[in-house]
């Protein structure tokens, strides 16, 4: 049975994902919501804010080592990022579902409530929070404030 | 894009500056300001008693000879000149602050220069203020709770936890960014932090002569080309056996050898490293060298080290760069003798800097499959830090004598005319150095005297120092009441910190020293100048270490980081404490 017999098909489903595995259950609970020709996937991929404060307390280097530093960060970074959307993209056009991005720099939590409020979504379906001790970047998406912000269901995929 | 915001913060600074300039110059802060510099004050009572003494057997002289009392006026006492600095200070900056506070909030500026520039300017007031409130306020209230609590607690928890204006001042620029948030019309004026550190390194370049410089060069030379070689090597090592991949080795031997951030950032991009094998890295070293900072100073207060062998550790076991300056200013906050042979470390780190990119980017084309070659004069000329010339500048200029009097280094002011009648030591002082000079010759004393001078290992030119070279020495200091040659200087300084030294003995020989050392008034401005541009520049430095960052400490790079972190910290704590003497 389809999950969505029990409910509405949402028309704007917004879908965090950022290419970790937990991102990647998040996409496949989706898949299970959005229906062909009705769901429109926005895809969110935030790039946390630690990224900021990543020069440190630097400041030996010349301005053109601390500039090509940041470049290079920067650059890598939205590779990484045009590549994952590129990539949720075409698994959602493949299944005829409606694709949007949107690529935003912030705090995790509030960027996805202010994304959510902008595009209207119905539904925001978000991958499992990592267990302590995990591998990968320590840039959690605080579940409280998106909880108490958000006005549409938010749906949490379990741990793959 | 417009980057100086519409806010009225720089006013207010202004005024702020200006109110406490205003209240100092007026006395209406005089209650407060006794209790924050209570060695001050206890000058400017034994000033005014002596003062009004003179005042009043003046005016009884003139009454008796029947001429009118005289006018005199009160010479000016430490706390007068305190108090005129702070209020000087504030005026200065206030003013500047009030008429920048005004234009922002009267022009309308446009894309340019000139925008640019303007927005820097009240995130620089707002460090120079944070900068006030901890030198002038928190700096004395902490030294004051310290000494009141020493008999409470058995130690002066002030001094042993160096609870000074250096560490509070970086502590407080980490709680504001992680806690507070930089306001937004500070953020481009916090960057210009680097600028001002490097400024203040350029003129330290004026602290050094040449025989200091060549010494401390040596010194951290091999120091430094030991453990940063060696911390390379085991980390590429390390890097191999824990199969951390070529990228991660590469960018976190960088960051472990050399000189930290600094390092990670100049060899990122030459080793391709990854995103989150940046993040690892950057977090470890950071969350290593925030904790040096607080541990190395009061290890080397327990120790009892002197600046130079605390110098030449906290230059060498310390990860990253900025915290190497930040723990020789926390361990010796109110002069600069270490600092300056920190900063000689420093200096010597990051010209490895490029040899060290140009190793791991060889070493990266190596081992990677498909890396690209690196053009090696291009990373060569990009890396070089171009401030070590304006040190070498600085120093240059300083040795031809452009800001001190001639000669000044080469012990002019031993000759007796330079030496005041008042500066000559005292019969008390020379009583003093007699009985010990009897105590020191007796059998307990010698072997006291001879273990010291091998501990600190103290040479006279090119052979160890022996207690008969301290008797004469004491005898010439006895006989002429003041020193005569530098080498007299550098073995009495040695003696003045032999334990269980009579009180006023050691009194009489610093009392010695004094007038020998003399410091030319522009040098004096200079060492005034640096320790606020430090001050400044780690307060802003303080605010670019986000806990987001110190968070990303984990995986393969923590625990690489950890060993090779404990190994030059505690490897370059047994040299120093085995090979370097305390005076150069």
């Amino acid at each position: 049975m389809s999950a969505t017999s029990a409910f509405q098909a949402p028309a704007t489903l917004l879908l965090c994902h950022h290419g970790t595995l937990g991102a990647a259950a998040a996409e496949a609970l989706a898949g299970e919501f959005a229906v062909p020709g009705v769901t429109t996937v926005v895809h969110c991929l935030v790039v946390p804010e630690l990224w900021a404060g990543m020069q440190g307390d630097d400041w030996l280097n010349n301005a053109s080592t601390r500039d090509a530093f940041g470049n290079y960060v920067e650059n890598m970074l939205e590779n990484d990022a045009r590549r994952e959307l590129a990539a949720v993209e075409a698994r959602c056009r493949e299944r005829g579902l409606g694709y949007r991005s949107v690529l935003r720099f912030g705090e995790p939590a509030a960027t996805v409530l202010a994304v959510a409020a902008e595009v209207g979504a119905d539904l925001v379906v978000i991958g499992p929070p990592r267990r302590k001790g995990e591998a990968g970047l320590r840039s959690r998406l605080e579940l409280d404030p998106l909880v108490r912000g958000l006005r549409c269901p938010l749906l949490v995929a379990a741990r793959p | 894009m417009i980057y100086t915001r519409k806010s009225p913060a720089l006013l207010v600074i202004g005024v702020i500056m200006l109110l406490w300039g205003w209240l100092n110059a007026s006395g209406s802060v005089d209650g407060m300001q006794s209790w924050l510099q209570k060695s001050a004050y206890s000058d400017h009572k034994k000033v005014k008693e002596k003062f009004e003494s003179d005042l009043k057997v003046a005016t009884e002289k003139a009454q008796a000879a029947g001429q009118p009392a005289p006018t005199m006026t009160m010479p000016k006492s430490k706390f007068d000149d305190a108090k005129a600095k702070q209020a000087q200070l504030s005026y200065i900056f206030g003013g500047v602050a009030l008429a920048l506070g005004l234009l922002i909030m009267v022009w309308t500026p446009k894309e340019g220069n000139a925008d640019y520039f303007l927005s820097i300017f009240p995130g620089m007031a707002y460090i120079l203020v944070i900068a006030f409130i901890v030198r002038w306020g928190l700096d004395p209230m902490f030294a004051n709770w310290g000494k009141a609590a020493k008999d409470t607690l058995g130690f002066d928890f002030a001094h042993i936890f160096n609870l000074n204006y250096v560490v509070l001042g970086i502590v407080i620029g980490i709680v504001i960014v992680n806690v507070f948030r930089i306001p937004a019309w500070a953020a481009n004026g916090v960057r210009t932090a680097r600028f001002f550190l490097k400024s203040g390194v350029i003129l330290l370049g004026t602290l050094y002569s040449a025989t200091e410089l060549a010494q401390l060069g040596g010194l951290s030379v091999v120091m430094i080309g030991i453990f940063v070689l060696g911390s390379v090597w085991i980390v590429l090592i390390m890097g191999k056996r824990m199969q951390a991949g070529n990228s991660m080795t590469a960018v976190l031997s960088a960051g472990m050898g050399v000189c930290g951030v600094s390092a990670t950032v100049a060899a990122s991009p030459v080793v391709n490293a990854k995103a989150a094998e940046i993040a690892y890295t950057i977090g470890t070293i950071l969350i290593w060298g925030v904790g040096c900072m607080f541990l190395f100073p009061t290890v080397g207060h327990l120790l009892g080290m002197g600046p130079v062998q605390f110098g030449a550790w906290a230059g060498t076991g310390i990860l990253n760069s900025a915290q190497v300056a930040g723990a020789a200013l926390a361990f010796d906050p109110h002069g600069i003798e270490t600092l300056k042979v920190a900063e000689i470390f420093n200096i010597t780190r990051v010209l490895f800097l490029p040899i060290i990119v140009l190793w791991l980017a060889a070493w990266y084309v190596k081992h990677e499959v498909g890396a690209q070659k690196v053009n090696l004069g291009q990373v060569l000329v990009a890396k070089f830090p171009v401030f070590v010339l304006g040190f070498i500048l600085m120093f240059l200029l300083s040795t031809m004598g452009a800001f001190t009097p001639a000669g000044h280094y080469q012990g002019k002011y031993f000759s007796a005319d330079k030496v005041k009648e008042e500066q000559l030591l005292k019969e008390k002082d020379t009583k003093a150095l007699e009985g010990e000079l009897a105590r020191l010759k007796e059998t307990e004393g010698a072997a006291a005297l001879q273990g010291h001078f091998t501990e600190k290992a103290i040479n006279i030119g090119q052979r160890h120092a022996t207690p008969e070279d301290a008797y004469k020495a004491l005898a010439d200091l006895i006989a002429n009441r003041k020193e005569t040659s530098r080498e007299q200087d550098d073995l009495l300084k040695a003696v003045s910190k032999l334990k269980d030294l009579n009180a006023d003995a050691k009194a009489a020989l610093e009392k010695a020293h004094k007038p020998v050392w003399h410091t030319s008034k522009s040098i004096s401005a200079f060492r005034d100048w640096i320790a606020w541009l430090f001050a400044f520049g780690l307060i802003g430095l303080g605010m670019q270490i986000t806990g987001k960052a110190l968070k990303q400490a984990g995986g393969k790079p923590l625990i690489i980081g950890g060993v090779v972190g404990t190994l030059k910290a505690v490897g370059s704590l047994i040299v120093v404490l085995l090979f370097v003497k305390e005076f150069v």
